[in-house]
């Protein structure tokens, strides 16, 4: 597939694409521009950040609050986990009841010895999926 | 609250209710294959009571894999000491075993035993999740 990007500010910013099918790479594409005309506004103590959905690693409560965490560290969501969930695209899935996950910001899996399904985030972040996710995480990844 | 208590608590009441459940489809399956089984009604309140329990800490104590900050020994030993704790004290006060030495020990042995080959299964099965997972990562 060919790439050309036009940068012409008195243009109206789009993405046109022309295919013989729709592949994964379009569905990825899609997903991605869904993501970025989303946004989040993230607080942290003294300023606000408005932050891409596809730069955040995971949302996650902690103590009944709403953090995302991204690469430069955890920010306050002024928002329910529900209310995020909703507004997600197919990028993120709940992995527990208290964390949405972005897919392409996880690492790893890892298995505990425990019998814990961990997942481990490009961030170094930790937590675990739970048991009843675990079919919705196998549905998301294709498996 | 500690938020591993707190979902201790909440696992622990969400399924603590399935302990009489249990107990009482035993009981029903004791009673169609012994002749004139009955129970007294302290018996009842005993087998009631206690088994709620168990299943309470039963449910509660999956809250012990994931302290973070615990190393796998210690959460192991104490998921383990306390659903071993919960089970003997349940089947004693029930009479479901006399408390005596040798019985406690053939009690012990076979607990140790069924403990580990269920987490051996568990283990497998997550891991075998986990190597799907990453799979489909790359």
């Amino acid at each position: 597939m060919k790439l050309r990007i036009l940068i012409d500010k008195q243009q109206e910013e789009k993405i046109l694409i022309y295919a013989h099918e729709k592949t994964p790479l379009i569905e990825e594409i899609e997903r991605l521009v869904e993501d970025s005309a989303l946004g989040f506004t993230g607080y942290d103590e003294d300023s606000q950040f408005r932050l891409n959905p596809a730069d955040i690693h995971c949302f996650t409560v902690e103590d009944g609050r709403l953090y995302a965490l991204t690469d430069s560290g955890k920010l306050l969501i002024k928002m329910r986990l529900y209310q995020v969930e909703e507004k997600l695209s197919g990028n993120f899935v709940k992995i527990n009841q208290s964390c949405i996950a972005n897919i392409k910001k996880i690492a790893r899996f890892d298995s505990s010895v425990t019998g814990t399904l961990r997942v481990v985030f490009k961030n170094g972040y930790e937590d675990y999926v739970s048991r009843r996710q675990i079919k919705s995480v196998k549905e998301r990844l294709g498996l | 609250m500690n938020k591993y208590l707190k979902s201790f608590l909440h696992r622990g009441l969400l399924f603590g209710g399935f302990g009489p459940v249990v107990a009482s489809i035993v009981f029903l399956a004791i009673s169609h294959t012994v002749d004139n089984f009955s129970l007294s009604a302290r018996e009842v309140f005993t087998a009631t009571f206690s088994t709620y329990l168990l299943a309470f800490v039963h449910a509660g104590a999956s809250v012990f894999n994931q302290i973070e900050h615990w190393s796998l020994p210690k959460s192991l030993l104490c998921h383990f000491s306390m659903l071993y704790a919960a089970y003997s004290l349940c089947y004693v006060a029930n009479s479901w075993i006399p408390f005596e030495p040798k019985v406690l020990l053939i009690f012990s042995l076979i607990f140790i035993a069924v403990y580990f080959v269920v987490w051996i299964i568990v283990y497998l099965c997550v891991r075998s999740t986990t190597k799907k997972l990453n799979g489909q990562l790359r």
